[in-house]
């Protein structure tokens, strides 16, 4: 007889909206766990044999990524497989592991990620960076073998056979982007907030995303039925029939609001009163472009590299960037592209680029801060890659983190030094390629019209505007009442920035969370603001709220909303406004 | 017992790829052949080994070789670490 099942709610943040029933499938993080056991005299045999087998299976792993990847990308891309093949074949690696085995009598896994450890320490100790790097295929392989070892299979992402609710602690971004996108329903993470990388890409493919639930992993099985509301940032486990019911309806309701929403498509981000706002659209992916071609908006105001750099097992080559780039801006048939150049660091670091360990990373070397040191060849070859794109349509660069003018300018004379080269090789490209800085150091929005003047455009990055305004970690769930976007502070950044960019004779852009939030809509029309890059499943909602608006009383508006003392009082304002003048809209969630 | 010393010509150092292609080729050899920088001598059929060397651009090598086919493996090695110089790109 089986317990009778109660229905559970766990309450976290919304993260991406939409509703998902199904059943969840739980994952770790991409850490393997390994535990040390004393062997008896007769088991050392058996462990030896398990890390040989191990060791034969990892090589033929490798001699198939070797030979797809040669197949597609050619020698040079594949090689990298070739030299990990290498090192398992290490008489030093093989010979420390089974000694280990036999004369510590351990088992096989532990003594196999002791040797590795000891690489790894090696490597990440020595002083050239380029050697330091080598840890990351050291990292690689002490998983890859472990999990033989222990009887795994090589990573249960790829393994989605049935569509399911995936949830986890956290997903880092290289997890994320191994998830097989088509059979994910949604994601529920432990901690994790709005912005972290795997709620992003919720919102771009559309699955709603829940996170903060704290122990929720744990307390629950695979297999669990759940019903993930990302609009209350609600999971319901084990729902009762009238939860379904209900939940079934709301998301018909929703289904049809989306419809409604979808006539307005190929209509212009016109205000009534004649202003036309740029309404452009945030990407992770290339794949997503499609979308965005069929949203009819107005291009890509950020188009975000950094899975050039997490995904796959290399780094990446110009010429494969180039082809991307190329494609993307084919596809977008004379709309703008604006892409950013690789925002490492931080929250995102890159197996392939070395990072100092740092004891506050979000004030470290990140975005921009790496193009002069340990990043510079891949920014180089970047922006190769996307100069030489600019032949084929309206390619514009941004930069990340820019906290001075001197890094504007750095920047400026890499473009220079590249576009001279091209030109003396004959090279095609746009010699009056645009290119800008995001504002999001509180440092930049001080200086926007110094800014303004190295460069034809500022777009704003409100993501770590606010975090860096009000000194909050944006991941940091106790401090969720301090990360406001509504701060009076970053209002005042956000106003200043355009007023200074427009008087310098550049545009302003928005490209952070912010722009997509229907509540601020109407204020950043009233601030000027002349362009919202935002995801993809807020775009029509967005551009609904353009459309039934006039450009005076969203003025007025933003003149109010900034005269306010907290982020409390703008936000009840803005959310009464919002329910006053937009009870159409009122179904989707804001 | 033959020996030779060598100074790394190539941007990146004996990393990655050219580690390969010395491991690949010592292995080749019944004799022994080790590596050493500044005294801290390594087995040049392991790659581990070669990559602790840590050797940059113009560090410098000594190769020893011990055994009955010294005389072929010192031929080739020398090769490769010529094929080394010309290495260029990050790998």
């Amino acid at each position: 007889m089986s317990a009778k099942k109660y229905e559970i709610r766990l309450h976290g943040v919304a993260a991406s909206p939409g509703i998902a029933f199904g059943r969840i499938l739980r994952i770790g993080g991409d850490v393997v766990e390994v535990e040390k056991r004393t062997i008896q005299a007769d088991q050392v045999a058996v462990e030896i044999e398990k890390l040989k087998i191990a060791l034969a299976k990892s090589k033929a792993d490798l001699q198939e990524m070797y030979e797809k990847t040669r197949a597609s990308y050619g020698e040079e891309a594949a090689e990298i497989f070739s030299v990990h093949k290498i090192m398992l074949e290490d008489p030093m690696v093989v010979d420390e592991s089974e000694n280990k085995i036999s004369k510590e009598k351990v088992n096989a896994d532990f003594a196999f990620a002791m040797v590795m450890e000891k690489y790894i320490g090696l490597l990440r100790g020595m002083n050239d960076e380029l050697f330091k790097a080598r840890s990351a295929d050291v990292i690689d392989l002490k998983r890859r073998v472990i999990r033989y070892i222990q009887g795994g299979a090589p990573s249960r992402l790829k393994q989605l056979k049935e569509p399911a609710i995936i949830f986890a602690k956290e997903l880092t971004p290289s997890e994320t982007i191994r998830v097989d996108k088509s059979k994910v329903l949604g994601f529920a993470m432990d901690f994790g907030a709005r912005t972290s990388h795997a709620t992003i890409l919720a919102r771009s493919i559309k699955v709603p995303a829940v996170v903060g639930l704290n122990n929720a992993r744990d307390i629950l099985n695979d297999g669990d039925f759940v019903v993930l509301d990302g609009d209350e940032g609600v999971c319901i486990v084990n729902p009762t029939r009238k939860t379904i019911a209900a939940y079934r309806k709301r998301h018909a309701d929703y289904i049809t609001f989306e419809k409604k929403l979808s006539s307005i498509k190929g209509l212009p981000a016109r205000t009534k009163d004649g202003k036309d706002i740029e309404l452009a659209s945030n990407i992770e992916f290339p794949n997503e472009v499609d979308s965005i071609v069929d949203l009819r908006g107005d291009g890509i105001g950020l188009y975000r590299t950094e899975y050039l750099f997490l995904a796959g097992d290399r780094q990446p080559e110009e010429e494969q960037q180039f082809e991307e780039y190329k494609t993307i801006i084919e596809k977008l048939n004379g709309k703008p592209l604006i892409i950013r150049t690789f925002d490492l660091g931080g929250d995102k670091p890159s197996e392939f680029l070395p990072m100092p360990v740092e004891l506050n990373p979000f004030l470290g070397v990140r975005g921009v801060r790496l193009y002069r040191g340990a990043g510079h060849d891949f920014f180089r070859s970047q922006l190769r890659a996307i100069i030489r794109a600019s032949a084929y349509g309206d390619v514009r660069i941004m930069f990340p983190m820019i906290a001075c003018v001197s890094e504007m300018r750095y920047c400026r004379t890499i473009m220079d030094e590249i576009m001279s080269d091209f030109k003396a090789k004959g090279v095609r490209f746009n010699k009056k390629i645009p290119f800008g800085a995001m504002i999001e150091v509180p440092s930049a929005a001080a200086t926007a019209d110094l800014i303004a003047r190295e460069c034809d455009f500022l777009s704003i990055g409100t993501n770590d505007l606010i975090q860096y305004t009000i000194a909050v970690d944006r991941g940091n769930k106790n401090l969720a009442y301090l990360y406001q976007p509504y701060n009076p502070a970053v209002l005042r950044f956000i106003r200043d920035t355009i007023k200074k960019g427009h008087q310098q004779g550049a545009w302003v852009g928005m490209c952070g969370e912010m722009a997509s939030d229907p509540l601020m809509t109407m204020v950043l029309i009233g601030l000027g603001l002349d362009e919202f890059s935002i995801s993809p499943v807020s775009h029509l909602l967005v551009k609904a709220i353009i459309r039934h608006v006039e450009y005076a009383e969203c003025e007025n508006l933003a003149q109010k909303a900034l005269a306010l003392s907290t982020s409390d009082e703008v936000k009840s304002y803005l959310e009464d406004v919002y329910n006053k003048k937009f009870k159409h809209l009122q179904h989707f969630p804001h | 017992m033959k020996s030779k010393s060598f100074i790394v010509k190539n941007k990146f150092g004996i990393h990655a790829r050219p580690a390969r292609l010395l491991v690949e080729t010592a292995s080749k050899y019944k004799s022994d052949i080790y590596i050493s920088k500044n005294g801290e001598e390594i087995n040049a059929k392991s790659i581990m080994g070669i990559l602790m060397l840590e050797a940059g651009k113009g560090a410098e090598l000594v190769l020893r070789i011990v055994g009955e086919d010294e005389n072929e493996a010192l031929q080739e090695m020398e090769a490769i670490f010529e094929k080394i110089a010309t290495i260029d790109e990050l790998n």
